[in-house]
C-alpha cells in the first residue's frame, strides 16, 4: 500500500543541508498497524508528511496504492489526499463553529459528493465510531475523546486506504485514548491500513509493527513482539 | 467552475460570513458607505443640473438677447442690465422683426433703470423696464392677475404699470387689489394694470413693467433701446440667427468687425451648454470623492480578509490536508469577499436611494438618481470584493498546509 523507496528529505537552511530524513524505505502493506516512534527531531514528522503527500520527497521514489506519487503536483496531492488518506490529529484540528456532522462532511465536499450523499455518509461515519445523536453538537460541546472520534469519523468519511494518525492520544486520558486505539484496531480488521507517529512507547505498543527512526533514518523495523523484548 | 462547486463556496462563505456578524457588518459598511455616497452624491449634482437647466428654461424658450454695449462673452444674464447705455435702434428690431419665420417667432426690445416707487406711504426698489407686448411671450414671465399691457397702451405712451410679485407685496396690503391703484415711479403716477407672476428671482420679481414708449419719454429720453429680446424658431437655427443678427448689426452701425461692436448676441444654448459643463464637473467632482470613499471600503475588506485568512491559518491546513486544492481554497475566501462587498453594495443602493430622496423630501434639494450611477456603483463594488479580495484570497491558496497545520 506504502512503498517508499530511499526517500530523503533535505532543506538548505543557509550553506547547510538538514537531512530530515534520509534515505528511507519502508513498505508497508493493506491492513498492517505500524507504530512509527523517535524523539522529537529524528524526522518521524517529516516521514509523516511525506507518507501523508503532505510534502514531497527531495529524493527517492514513493508509491502510494501503486500510484508514483513523488512527483506529483500539489494540487494532484491534494487529490490523492483526498481519495486515499485520512488525517487524524493531536489536536483534533476540528473547524470550532461548525457541527460534528458537517465537519465530517469536510473532506466529502472537496471529493465533489452530492450534499445529500455526504449527509449520509457523515451520519454512517459518526454512527460508525459511536457518536450517534451526537451529530448536530460542535466541538466545544463534546469530550476530548468525543472529538477525536469525529475526527476518525471525519478521516474515514472518503473511505481512504490509509489512516494517518499523528500523536492521536496525545491529547487525551489514558482511558479515552485506549478507547480510540481500540477503535483503530476494529478500523485494522476492516482492513484500513493504519500509520501512526508517536513518540509515547505504551502506545505504540498498541500496533502489530514498530518503525523506529533516529536522525533521519530507521533504526529499527520490527514486529512489535520482538520490540517489546 | 462548476455550479455545484460555486454553491458549496457559496454555502461555506456564508457560513463564516454569519459566525462572525458583527465584524461582517463592519466590514460590508464601507462599501455600503461608498455606494450610498455615489448614488447619492450623484443624484444631488444631477438635481443641480436638471435645475440650473430649469431655471434657464424658464426665461423663455430659445432666447437670445442682443446687449448694447461691449462684448463680454456668452453670458445671457448680465450681471447688470439695467441702466446701460441704449445703442440699439428701431431700424435694428425692425429689422429683426423682419427676418423669415424659419429663423425668429419674435422680438421685444427692453431698457431699464433702477427707480423709487411710492404708493400712498410705501416706497420701493424697483427696476423698471420698458418693453413691448411680445416680452411675455418671449420670456415665458406673464401676468398672473389683471394683464400685461396692450398694443394701444404701446402706441399712446400710456402711464400703466405692470408689476412684479415682490413689488406687489412690498407696496399692498396683502389680498388687496392693485388694478386701478396709482403708483408714483420717479414722480410721475402710473395706473397699474397687472400683476407678474412670482417667479422667486429678486431680480424678476422686483420689476415694474410700462411700454417702452412711456419709458422713452418720462424715463430715459432716448429712442435707442439697451437690449432686444428674441425669440429664434428653433434651437437648430439658432447659431445660424445670431451670426445673421451679427452681421446685420454690424453693418448698421458701420462697424468693422464683432471686437469693435457696440453690442453683442447671447444665445440660451451657449449659456446652457456652459452651465451643463459646470454642473457637469461638480457632479464629476462629487462622484469622485464618492468613489474614494468607494476605495476606502475595499481597502477595509482587504484588510479583514488578510485578519480573516491569518486568524484562520489552521482551518485551511486542515481543509487542505483533507483535499483541498488551492484553488477550492481562493475561491471560498474570494466568495466571502464578494459576497460581502456585494451585499454592501446591495444596501449602499437602498443608503442611497433614500438618502437622495431625503434630500429632496425633507432639505428641498433637487435629485435625480440615475441608473447609470447605481449600475457604476454596484459594479464598482462587485470589483472592489475580487479586487481587494484576490490579494488575500490568493495568500491563503499559497500556503503550505504543513506549515498551516502547525500554526498557533
Amino acid at each position: 500500500m506504502i512503498h517508499l523507496e530511499s526517500v530523503s528529505r533535505h532543506y538548505k537552511m543557509g550553506p547547510t543541508t538538514v537531512k530530515a530524513i534520509d534515505e528511507v524505505s519502508l513498505l508497508v502493506g493493506k491492513a498492517e498497524f505500524v507504530s512509527i516512534v523517535g524523539p522529537s527531531g529524528s524526522g518521524k514528522s517529516t516521514l509523516m508528511n511525506i507518507i501523508g503527500c503532505l510534502d514531497s520527497p527531495t529524493a527517492g521514489e514513493y508509491r502510494l496504492a501503486e500510484e508514483p506519487v513523488a512527483r506529483l503536483p500539489k494540487n494532484r496531492l491534494a487529490e490523492i489526499r483526498n481519495r486515499h488518506i485520512g488525517f487524524v490529529f493531536q489536536t483534533f484540528n476540528l473547524l470550532p463553529r461548525v457541527s460534528a456532522v458537517e465537519n465530517v462532511e469536510l473532506p466529502l465536499i472537496y471529493a465533489g459528493v452530492s450534499p445529500k450523499e455526504r449527509r449520509q455518509r457523515a451520519m454512517e461515519m459518526l454512527e460508525r465510531v459511536g457518536l450517534g445523536g451526537r451529530e448536530t453538537h460542535v466541538p466545544s460541546e463534546l469530550s476530548g475523546g468525543q472529538r477525536q472520534r469525529v475526527a476518525i469519523a471525519r478521516a474515514l468519511a472518503v473511505r481512504p486506504e490509509v489512516l494517518l494518525a499523528d500523536e492521536p492520544t496525545g491529547a487525551l486520558d489514558t482511558k479515552t485514548g485506549s478507547e480510540i486505539m481500540a477503535l483503530f484496531r476494529e478500523l485494522q480488521n476492516d482492513g484500513v491500513t493504519l500509520v501512526m507517529v508517536t513518540h509515547d512507547p505504551d502506545v505504540a505498543a498498541l500496533g502489530k509493527r514498530i518503525v523506529q527512526i533516529r536522525d533521519g533514518k530507521v533504526l529499527l523495523d520490527v514486529p512489535v513482539e520482538e520490540w517489546k523484548r | 467552475m462548476k455550479l455545484s462547486k460555486f454553491r458549496e463556496s457559496l454555502s461555506m462563505a456564508s457560513r463564516s460570513i454569519a459566525s462572525n456578524k458583527a465584524r461582517s457588518f463592519l466590514t460590508a459598511l464601507g462599501v455600503m458607505i461608498g455606494v450610498g455616497a455615489v448614488i447619492a452624491l450623484v443624484a444631488l449634482g444631477n438635481g443641480a443640473q436638471a435645475s440650473v437647466e430649469s431655471s434657464l428654461q424658464s426665461l423663455g424658450s430659445n432666447l437670445l438677447i442682443v446687449y448694447s454695449g461691449q462684448p463680454r462673452g456668452a453670458s445671457l444674464v448680465r450681471r447688470n442690465t439695467t441702466n446701460i447705455v441704449p445703442t440699439l435702434t428701431p431700424e435694428d428690431i425692425s429689422y429683426i422683426r423682419g427676418l423669415p419665420s424659419s429663423l425668429v417667432v419674435s422680438a421685444a426690445p427692453e431698457s431699464s433703470s433702477t427707480a423709487q416707487v411710492k404708493f400712498e406711504n410705501k416706497n420701493a426698489s424697483v427696476t423698471v423696464v420698458g418693453t413691448d407686448t411680445a416680452y411675455p411671450d418671449i420670456r415665458n414671465f406673464h401676468t398672473v392677475y389683471g394683464q400685461f399691457f396692450a398694443e394701444q397702451d404701446v402706441r399712446s405712451r400710456k402711464l400703466v404699470a405692470v408689476i412684479g410679485a415682490q413689488v406687489y407685496r412690498d407696496l399692498f396690503a396683502v389680498g388687496s387689489d392693485p388694478v386701478g391703484q396709482k403708483i408714483r415711479i420717479n414722480g410721475t403716477g402710473y395706473r397699474v394694470i397687472g400683476i407678474m407672476e412670482d417667479k422667486g428671482s429678486s431680480t424678476q420679481d422686483t420689476q415694474i413693467f410700462i411700454p417702452i414708449s412711456t419709458y422713452q419719454r418720462y424715463i430715459a429720453g432716448s429712442s435707442d433701446y439697451a437690449m432686444i429680446n428674441v425669440q429664434a424658431a428653433s434651437p437648430d437655427t439658432m447659431r445660424e440667427l445670431q451670426r445673421v443678427i451679427e452681421d446685420s448689426l454690424l453693418r448698421f452701425h458701420r462697424l468693422p468687425n464683432m471686437d469693435a461692436a457696440d453690442f453683442y448676441v447671447a444665445n440660451q444654448l451657449d449659456l446652457l451648454s456652459t452651465l451643463q459643463g459646470v454642473t457637469g464637473t461638480f457632479t464629476l467632482l462629487l462622484g469622485s470623492i464618492a468613489a474614494i470613499s468607494l476605495i476606502v471600503g475595499g481597502i477595509g475588506i482587504m484588510n479583514i480578509m488578510l485578519v480573516s485568512v491569518t486568524e484562520r491559518t489552521r482551518e485551511i491546513g486542515v481543509r487542505m490536508a483533507l483535499g483541498a486544492k488551492s484553488t477550492d481554497i481562493m475561491s471560498q475566501f474570494l466568495t466571502e469577499a464578494i459576497i460581502l462587498s456585494v451585499g454592501g453594495g446591495l444596501i449602499g443602493i437602498a443608503v442611497g436611494l433614500l438618502a437622495s430622496w431625503g434630500a429632496n423630501h425633507f432639505l428641498g434639494m433637487a435629485s435625480v438618481v440615475s441608473l447609470g450611477s447605481v449600475f457604476l456603483a454596484f459594479g464598482f463594488a462587485v470589483f472592489t470584493g475580487l479586487f481587494f479580495g484576490g490579494y488575500p484570497a490568493y495568500r491563503a491558496s499559497r500556503l503550505d498546509p504543513i506549515d498551516a497545520l502547525r500554526y498557533e
